[in-house]
């Protein structure tokens, strides 16, 4: 096993105990970035020669005693929406070309000051504003969608090129490429990881989170992200905490929400069966599970875009007017059409919102967790932009990627996508756990018990 | 809008009135993207929202909403 195979949490321990240095760590992931870009196209920029000298520093300071903990000397990369002082934040986008950002995102500060190493930035969808990732390739087959729109960290991660990635989720961002490349995502409780300093898609369903190989993995480094930064309107008046998942697998007691609509509708039979046999290894744990109604579902599409729509073209109004030319065909499109929704359909929306919570609030009364699939079918050829399902439906793949992922971000509340085995094709499916705002421990406690009832998971096989 | 598939002329005019001087040939396309955006958020006006308010947040005097609300 070379060491950029390891877990963030494995590195770590080496790291601490001395038996593996930053360098050591940092040269192997470079090189397994040299191995594999050229087929997958993870990064937008990879700021080797820095990373070589952050991973000196960080095993300097260790050799001094100064550890700062379990990030110290760990090689990530930055979802290219995230500012980080003096490098460019392309958004993926010829809009942004000739960018620098002037000073870190927040999110980018707490990693320097954790002791993380940049790598360099990860592709996105242009300006996160899709669910495939064009330029990049999925992990486990190259003629796939990487999903998105946080497709290169998905990417990295999954590959061995990025020992853990920040991402973005606007509609399911983080957790749908973290699905289709069978890695974890968390898209955290709304407010929870502030956003200064992060190019946003729609301010009021935007979060950052995490892209790991375990569920240990996403506490550790939501451990180092999460507090309150008054810069981000949003942020909720929250200390840092501790989010590393204890090692119990005892979940006696804990109610699991199982869906009896809309999170098994339209779903492909391969990724329901993962997910209820997912669901049956919780209650071999303990769990208790519950059939719950998921409401207000006709109005979910329906309020993420009335949200997402017209704060998109708002973000844009500038650049549109500008260089037009310069946004791909899929995204321009969608920020001129946003024009011209009336202001009475954004104000339903946000109405809805407030329903929508108010419902959500309800049910997770019923129940501790929701688990459900994080995506209903698994990683789509490059070329496909249908998904025709059984009853003649035929679904835009973009709308079918979003579709389950979209309540948390309404709702705000925290979403873990978890690998839970592979379809036919040997493509992974992710498992989503749904818990109420805040309730990151609890989703981390049983994501990580799930974990350990699973045999280690390999690296993609196309890395 | 109403219901029936947006006119590209009047797709036109309605982005010249938000500002945004869309080129002839973009007319079409626009009006189309715009009519299906219409399409799935007009479904919202089913809902009785009552007094229900809009969910955006506003804090004066700098305050945010803490982990207890």
């Amino acid at each position: 096993m070379q060491p950029s195979d390891l877990s963030l949490a494995a590195a770590a321990e080496a790291i601490r105990t001395r038996t593996l240095s930053p360098v050591e760590l940092v040269d192997s992931v470079l090189a397994r970035i040299e191995q594999v870009e050229p087929r997958l196209k993870a990064y937008v920029t990879v700021t080797a020669d820095a990373a070589r000298r952050a991973a000196r520093t960080a095993g300097d300071e260790i050799a001094a005693g100064h550890y700062r903990g379990p990030l110290h000397g760990i090689p990530m990369g930055l979802k290219d929406m995230i500012d980080a002082e003096g490098t460019a934040t392309s958004a993926s986008s010829q809009v942004r070309a000739g960018h620098v950002a002037a000073a870190d995102s927040t999110v980018a500060a707490r990693m320097a000051a954790a002791g993380a190493v940049l790598l360099g930035k990860t592709h996105t969808h242009e300006f996160a504003y899709g669910l495939t990732t064009p330029q990049t390739h999925n992990a486990w087959d190259p003629d796939r969608v990487a999903g998105g729109s946080s497709g290169g960290s998905a990417v990295a991660v999954a590959a061995g090129a990025a020992t853990f990635a920040l991402g973005t989720d606007t509609g399911g961002s983080i957790r749908v490429p973290a699905a289709l490349n069978g890695v974890v995502g968390l898209k955290p409780t709304y407010g929870l990881v502030p956003r200064h300093g992060v190019t946003s898609l729609s301010w009021s369903l935007d979060h950052v989170g995490p892209l790991t190989r375990t569920v240990e993995d996403a506490g550790l480094v939501l451990s180092a992200l999460a507090g309150h930064d008054p810069r981000d309107p949003a942020s909720l008046d929250m200390p840092a905490g501790d989010y590393r998942p204890g090692d119990g697998t005892d979940l006696t007691g804990l109610r699991v929400g199982v869906p009896r609509t809309y999170y098994f509708d339209h779903v492909d039979p391969e990724v329901e069966a993962a997910v209820r046999q997912a669901v049956e290894q919780l209650r071999s744990l303990g769990a208790h599970p519950v059939e719950v109604d998921i409401p207000m579902t006709r109005y979910v599409q329906a309020t993420q875009w009335g949200l997402m729509v017209p704060e998109a073209t708002a973000y844009h109004e500038r650049t549109l007017r500008a260089v037009p030319d310069l946004y791909q065909a899929d995204v321009r499109i969608l920020l001129e059409a946003g024009e011209l929704m009336p202001a009475g359909d954004y104000l339903r929306a946000q109405r809805s919102r407030t329903l929508m919570q108010q419902e959500w609030a309800r049910l997770l009364e019923e129940v501790d967790v929701v688990a459900a699939p994080t995506v209903p079918v698994t990683a789509v050829k490059a070329d496909e932009e249908t998904v025709t399902w059984p009853d003649g439906t035929v679904e835009a793949v973009s709308d079918a990627y979003v579709r389950l992922s979209a309540p948390a971000n309404i709702t705000g509340v925290p979403a873990l996508s978890v690998p839970a085995g592979h379809d036919a094709a040997g493509l992974p499916i992710g498992l989503q756990l749904l818990a109420r705002p805040l309730a990151e421990r609890l989703l981390l406690r049983v994501g990580h018990a799930y974990e350990q009832t699973r045999p280690a998971r390999a690296l993609a096989p196309a890395a | 809008m109403s219901a029936d598939v947006l006119p590209a002329p009047e797709a036109a005019r309605w982005a010249a009135r938000a500002g945004l001087l869309l080129p002839a040939e973009r007319h079409a396309a626009v009006a189309a993207t715009a009519h299906h955006i219409h399409s799935v958020v007009a479904v919202l006006r089913e809902l009785d929202f009552g007094d229900t308010p809009p969910a955006t947040a506003y804090h004066p005097g700098g305050e945010h909403r803490s982990a207890a609300q």
